[in-house]
């Protein structure tokens, strides 16, 4: 079976926003990883996930001067930018690393945030065609 | 430590597309404090090195090892087998590593993933800087601890030059900071002052690099 | 080592000369062609013939590569000019240099300014590697060594075989002084390093700020470092205002003067008042106590020397004894 795209998501919020919503859609669209803070996320284990297979790789995190551990968003943000120069550097698609911001009481971003990032990947024809949200349809 | 930066992505892959089965082998001493060449920035760029493989429908099985250093040869054989077993090796040791790699496993070709820079200190988080040349004959206790051949532009001996200007280096005066201000500064707060008012004589560069490639022999500890 | 200004000799040359018999010495700079061409060379040539006293050849200025100081500057000697020789420490080792200098010698170039010379950075051929095998100081010491000593740096005699005569090159030392970069204290330090070092002459980098040039010379003197070297105050004539706001912003350590900002834009004809101001500085630099000569370095403005020297009073120039 095609892999879903792969969020990484902060406990401390994202997670929250997430898990509160009860679009089974949205919830469906994605292969969802708790983080105990967004600056867990290695550039290694991100370029891995696409080495397995997995069309994306979306970290959503704490929004930035928020994390409950002070600096751990901004280090995922800055190691996002890195995987990103990475994979621009091999002529690849960076469009296939994405970090996004939210805080738990978002959970009305979340479905936005999935939707861009798949319409972002279909558009790099990056990898499998996108789930379909927002229409009842399933994966 | 000797510090040095990866090569751009680009200029790797060129260098290995050839293979059918490369080993990218780390080293876990100074390219590991200058992430650069480290068992992390092994993993990362392995997997670079596989997601641009299959875009470009290239088949290549890539291994990946980290040792300790790879400018002391005991440190090699946990990775023998692995070596022997590959076309190549891409090496993410500095310059040092690469060629000694080459000879302790002859006829097998390495590649190097990095570009060597200087002998420098990890000033803060992220910022390496140049100090020592390798000259040969240190002359730190002239200079108060700063070094007029490493870290003035021109290696002058009887500083500053007309270029130093708000104790920056006319050659990058954003970046370089003129290594004479900085003895000015050292040897004014050390209450030596006087001492820069002597003419320092010609330097002997034959103990450095232009006495040819140098060689130390330890008689008392060769075997 | 040089403790007083000799009244005998050392190199003989024009320039040495004029300086020894007290006269106020008037010195221009001619930039070598980026080419073989000598036709560029007569033609500078032409414009300070007879109106200074020597002119400095410079050495791949700002590492801009040119046809070298030593060749221009026997080709000027033929067109009737007194060279001043450049050369600087980033292309040449000790080896090179002191057969340029022998060469020069021979050629009958009397007069070598040591220069410690602009990064390659600056110029054309940014990726060559560079030498600085000595800097300026040392380099003033080996040209004393080799006069003075007749020895080489290595300790050699100069003479081409054991039984062959000592034939020394007799050179007029010069070097570059800078009242204004560096930490203010080491100015006149590096300056009295060089007289240590054996220099005859120094040419000052071109001064706007006259108050604090006053005040290095005050220091100079304090050293009685003016007894033992010539020192000639350097000058270029502004051309515009925008080239006064330049010197102000982008060179370093110069300062200049809101004075004469506003002289250059209140002007109508900004190149006379240019000159109006370089020749009033003239006749200040006159005034001060132990500035010997003026060095006048009008880049790509050769043609306006002439009128400069003649304005600031200084023409015709004397003969040399």
């Amino acid at each position: 079976m095609a892999k879903k795209i792969i969020a990484f998501a902060c406990e401390n919020s994202a997670l929250k926003a997430v898990e509160a919503l009860s679009d089974p859609a949205v919830l469906g669209a994605v292969e969802l990883v708790r983080l105990p803070c967004s600056g867990k996320v290695e550039i290694g284990m991100v370029l891995k996930c696409l080495e397995e297979g997995y069309p994306g790789v979306l970290i959503l995190a704490c929004p930035i001067d928020n994390c409950k551990f002070t600096r751990g968003n901004r280090r995922a943000r800055s190691r996002v930018e890195s995987a990103r120069q990475i994979l621009r550097a091999a002529g690849l698609p960076e469009e296939r690393v994405h970090i996004d911001f939210l805080s738990s009481v978002d959970s009305h971003k979340v479905a936005e945030i999935v939707r861009s990032m798949q319409q972002r990947l279909s558009v790099g024809a990056a990898g499998p065609a996108g789930i379909e949200i927002g229409k009842g349809a399933k994966a | 430590m000797i510090t040095a930066v990866q090569k751009p992505f680009n200029e790797i892959h060129g260098m290995v597309r050839e293979c059918r089965n490369l080993l990218v082998l780390g080293c876990g001493t100074c390219v590991t404090v200058c992430m650069a060449g480290g068992e992390k920035e092994v993993g990362i760029l392995a997997s670079t090195l596989r997601l641009a493989n299959r875009e470009q429908k290239i088949s290549m099985k890539i291994t990946e090892d980290t040792i300790e250093r790879q400018c002391d040869r005991e440190f090699f054989d946990a990775v023998r087998d692995k070596v022997e077993a590959a076309d190549a090796v891409l090496s993410m040791a500095c310059g040092v590593g690469v060629q000694f790699a080459s000879e302790v496993f002859e006829g097998k070709r390495v590649f190097p993933a990095l570009n060597t820079k200087f002998y420098g200190t990890n000033e803060s988080v992220g910022i390496w800087s140049e100090r020592c040349a390798g000259c040969g004959t240190c002359v730190l206790d002239k200079f108060g601890g700063v070094c007029p051949i490493a870290r003035c532009s021109k290696s002058l001996l009887n500083g500053p030059c007309g270029g130093s200007q708000n104790g920056k280096c006319e050659v990058d005066q954003e970046r370089i900071d003129c290594g004479w201000q900085l003895i000015y500064d050292r040897m004014k707060s050390l209450g030596l002052l006087h001492l820069l008012e002597a003419n320092e004589p010609l330097k002997d560069w034959s103990t450095g690099r232009d006495g040819g490639p140098g060689k130390i022999v330890r008689e008392d500890m060769v075997l | 080592m040089n403790t007083q200004l000799q009244t005998e000799l050392k190199a003989d040359s024009k320039l040495e000369r004029i300086l020894a018999a007290g006269h106020f010495a008037v010195t221009a700079e001619l930039g070598p062609p980026k080419s073989a061409d000598i036709e560029v060379i007569k033609t500078k040539a032409g414009h300070l013939t007879g109106k200074v006293d020597a002119v400095n050849i410079t050495d791949n200025q700002t590492a801009i590569v040119r046809m070298s100081s030593i060749a221009a500057g026997a080709l000027a000697m033929q067109m009737g000019l007194e060279p001043v020789i450049q050369i600087t420490c980033r292309d040449r080792n000790r080896i090179a240099i002191q057969s340029d200098v022998l060469g020069a010698a021979a050629l009958g170039l009397r007069n070598i300014l040591c220069l410690t010379g602009d990064h390659q950075c600056f110029g054309n051929h940014g990726t060559t590697k560079n030498v600085y095998d000595m800097d300026s100081i040392q380099l003033i010491n080996v040209l004393k060594c080799m006069r003075d000593d007749k020895k080489f740096a290595c300790g050699d005699e100069i003479r081409n075989g054991k039984k062959e005569p000592i034939v020394e090159p007799r050179i007029y030392i010069g070097a570059a002084a800078n009242p204004f970069g560096d930490p203010f204290e080491f100015r006149v330090i590096r300056l009295a390093k060089k007289v240590n070092a054996g220099v005859d002459f120094v040419q000052t980098q071109c001064i706007y700020d006259m108050e604090r040039f006053e005040e290095w010379m005050r220091q100079v003197r304090e050293r009685g470092l003016h007894e033992k070297v010539r020192i000639l105050a350097g000058v270029t004539p502004l051309k515009s205002a925008g080239m006064a706001r330049y010197m102000r912003d982008s060179v370093a350590g110069l300062s200049v003067p809101d004075y004469y900002i506003e002289r250059m834009e209140k002007a109508e004809d900004k190149a006379a008042e240019g000159i109006k101001i370089c020749v009033e500085q003239i006749e200040r630099f006159r005034d001060i106590e132990g500035v010997a000569g003026v060095h006048i370095m009008a880049i790509e403005w050769e043609h306006r020397v002439a009128e400069i020297v003649e304005r600031a009073g200084l023409l015709p120039r004397p003969e040399a004894a």
